[in-house]
């Protein structure tokens, strides 16, 4: 084989390929796209199946959705025996995927197949403040990003064209985050449900405390990858139905969210983005998509540290470990796999690095809910699973102290936390006897009137938080299972106290009755903060295990994800975040990503 | 009442217990097009007669205002019939089969089928606990773009 230095060198006969990218999910969709659209020659590689990637195959996820017996965010995506993945349900008992070495649970997963997680992401599009990328500037804790808000503008803007964001920019401009004038997204926020109108009634313009501050709260609509009204010549991209000849039926179907209040874990018309709709808009006579090619090793060049190939492991029957190794090569390679799988590729290939970072500063949003009986009907379990937000605690001084955090107003009621309306209805059947008009009755009046919150609650870099791989944990095919070290620590568990006290105060003033752990909640993990127990979920907000910075002493990439130590090589996706924010990642990662690809275009293009 | 004049046929007795068990009217229950297949999940489960046991224990309430208490005393509170009566009207809320309690099941039996399950895709999104809540089923039967702005109709009977 070759040797092509730095990416740069000629083209030769084993080469087949200008990029090899290794996974299907958003990012590594979009760099496809891009890529193919420079005329570079793309092999995308996909752990998982291309189930999703069909009208037909997509239908037949949401027919498992509907006879799943829990309706968690992996049900209606099975994974592969030789693409195993996390799993919410084993939190508990902590004998999943995950290695959970503690001391807390990590409680977030990640699906591994064509299309990636964001088949059952919530869609939630914010860009992250100014201030986020300079928390210890600002603050004094976590690390500065090599970027600026303003260095990521314009990316911000061709990702929510990118992946089709429907907001509002008059809702959008605060604590600090500008747009360009004239500019608003492609289409029109999203109508705010019934519940956020009540809501707001009560709540807007009422003052918390935060740290010294005063702090005035709005229930504010929040961007989200959901399709809207267009803007201008804006065309919503509807269902995925790839196929010989191109789009054929499912093209139309989806160009406007239709409420099916099931955007995790499956939005049924894809009027939601997903993945599949980047790779979709790729240009085919460019690109190879092999799914079901599991990356296995990173094969690198002694000398001058460059990419020679990856191997990967090809299986034809996704419940059988039956598979042949291949390698893949190209004059670039980009892993786009996920932050836990980008971490441990890189590891089981001998390529820790210099820094000591790599698999290191593990993030989530952990998150609480608060929940309760509002005294009117609000009308939930209709619309998006949320449409609005409460942002104005994502910023401030108060961020020396603690957490920053924010609030998702959910529209299908007690679903999350208790896993109502099923268990509303075995309460009211089973423990309190009721049955006939009565029955009736009292489901009519508890459903329409149950109020959740998400608070979502920032987590700052810590070497200590990580992932490592273990010879004793493999999987099927004999790969390395995650190995997860992660702790709560003071700032984010005071962050906690902080968001519960202002979901309190909130509540107390809409009058709604606080029903926030009581029995009917179901199973989370907890952590303990001055006398008080806080119960617990991941967002799937995976962060931090290839961190991007400005000097490779301390980073594992630059501010173009591309790999100090290994200049053919991008590490691609939230591992690359160097903080979290509050914003939910996906669209950062996509604003990194169409920066990191036209880099990357025009750097092969020369 | 589902039954017409004259000696009403297993169905139809199923369906006026679950009318009464549920407080939806027949014809909202009939509409659900699920029906046969609770009648199916209930004798596949249970040991044989014990479905026709419950049928023939609510064809002898009494009528008028005692019938309620009767419900409650002869049915629900049963120690053999209580657990399936709240299972059927669990199957129409949910679409779900919930498994028996334990003292039940060691008393009468068990089966494979007795577990914690969703009937079938048809039945979660025929469940009547999205109409009672004013709403859909998560994942099906969509209201529409910006339904979910609308105040909420109120449950539906």
């Amino acid at each position: 084989m070759g040797r092509r230095a730095r990416g740069r060198g000629p083209m030769t006969g084993d080469t087949q390929y200008d990029v090899v990218i290794v996974g299907g999910g958003v990012t590594g969709a979009l760099m496809a796209r891009h890529l193919t659209g420079a005329k570079l020659r793309v092999l995308l590689l996909e752990a998982g199946p291309a189930t999703a990637w069909t009208f037909d195959g997509y239908t037949q996820h949401l027919q498992r959705f509907y006879a799943a017996a829990g309706k968690g965010p992996e049900s209606p995506w099975p994974p592969s025996v030789n693409a195993p993945q996390p799993d919410t349900r084993d939190v508990r008992e902590g004998d999943g995927y995950f290695v959970q070495e503690g001391p807390d649970k990590y409680g977030s997963s990640y699906s591994r197949l064509l299309g990636g997680s964001t088949l059952h992401w919530l869609g939630v599009s914010l860009r992250m403040l100014p201030e986020d990328f300079e928390l210890r500037s600002r603050y004094g804790v976590g690390r500065d990003w090599p970027l600026q808000a303003a260095d990521l503008e314009p990316y911000y803007e061709a990702a929510e064209q990118a992946i089709g964001v429907a907001a509002d920019v008059a809702d959008q401009s605060y604590l600090g985050i500008d747009f360009r004038d004239g500019y608003d997204y492609p289409m029109r926020r999203i109508p705010p449900s019934y519940s956020d109108h009540v809501l707001a009634g009560a709540v807007d313009g009422m003052e918390v405390e935060l740290g010294s501050q005063q702090v005035a709260l709005n229930v504010r609509s929040y961007p989200a990858a959901r399709n809207s009204i267009p803007r201008g010549d804006y065309v919503p991209v509807g269902a995925v139905d790839d196929r010989t000849g191109g789009q054929a039926l499912g093209r139309d179907l989806g160009q406007r969210c239709a409420g099916n209040t099931a955007c995790t874990p499956i939005c049924p018309i894809q009027a939601k983005y997903n993945a599949s709709k980047s790779l979709a808009q790729a240009d085919k006579r460019y690109l190879q998509v092999l799914a079901q090619a599991v990356a296995s090793k990173i094969h690198v060049d002694a000398a001058s540290g460059a990419v020679q190939s990856i191997e990967y492991l090809r299986y034809e029957d996704p419940d059988s470990p039956r598979c042949t190794m291949h390698k893949a090569r190209g004059r670039a390679y980009v892993l786009a796999a996920h932050a836990v799988e980008n971490a441990k590729l890189m590891l089981v290939s001998g390529l820790g690095g210099a820094s000591g970072q790599l698999g290191r500063n593990l993030m989530d949003h952990p998150t609480l809910y608060a929940w309760g009986l509002s005294p009117v009907p609000i009308g939930p379990y209709r619309g998006p699973q949320s449409t609005a937000g409460i942002e104005d605690m994502r910023g401030g001084p108060f961020r020396a102290e603690h957490a920053a955090f924010r609030f998702d107003v959910g529209n299908d009621g007690w679903r999350a936390p208790a896993g109502a309306p099923d268990s509303t209805v075995a309460e009211a059947v089973t423990n309190q006897d009721l049955f006939g008009a009565q029955l009736h009755d009292h489901l009519a009046s508890t459903l329409q009137r149950q109020v959740r919150f998400s608070l979502s609650v920032e987590q700052l870099p810590s070497p200590h938080n990580s992932v490592t791989i273990n010879p004793s944990y493999v999987d099927p095919l004999g790969l390395p299972r995650p190995v997860i070290h992660y702790r709560i620590d003071d700032y984010t568990l005071a962050g906690m106290a902080a968001a519960s006290d202002v979901a309190r105060e909130v509540f107390g003033r809409a009058g709604i009755t606080d029903c926030t752990d009581s029995e009917q909640a179901s199973w989370f993990p907890s952590v303990a903060y001055r006398g008080n127990e806080y119960r617990y979920h991941g967002m799937g907000h995976f962060g931090g295990t290839h961190i991007m910075g400005d000097r490779a002493e301390q980073s594992v990439v630059d501010a173009d994800q591309r790999s100090w130590e290994h200049r053919n090589l991008y590490l691609i996706g939230s591992g690359s975040f160097p903080t979290m924010g509050t914003s939910n990642p996906t669209l950062t990662m996509a604003a990194l990503t169409l920066r990191t690809a036209e880099r990357l275009a025009a750097e092969l293009r020369t | 009442m589902c039954r017409s004049d004259g000696v009403a046929n297993r169905s139809q007795v199923f369906l006026d217990l679950s009318a009464l068990l549920t407080g939806f009217k027949c014809v909202a229950l009939t509409g659900t097009g699920m029906t046969d297949a609770y009648i199916g999940a209930l004798d596949d489960v249970l040991p044989a007669q014990l479905l026709d046991d419950l049928l023939a224990v609510y064809e002898r309430l009494p009528v008028g205002s005692e019938r309620d208490a009767a419900v409650a005393a002869d049915i629900l509170g049963d120690f053999k019939l209580g657990p399936v009566a709240r299972n059927l009207i669990l199957l129409w809320y949910c679409g779900t089969w919930t498994a028996l309690p334990d003292q039940w099941r060691a008393t009468y039996g068990t089966s494979p089928l007795d577990t914690d399950r969703v009937v079938s895709a048809q039945s979660y999104q025929a469940a009547l606990q999205w109409v009672v809540a004013g709403a859909h089923p998560a994942g099906a039967r969509q209201q529409g773009y910006g339904a979910w702005a609308v105040a909420p109709a109120g449950a539906g009977r």
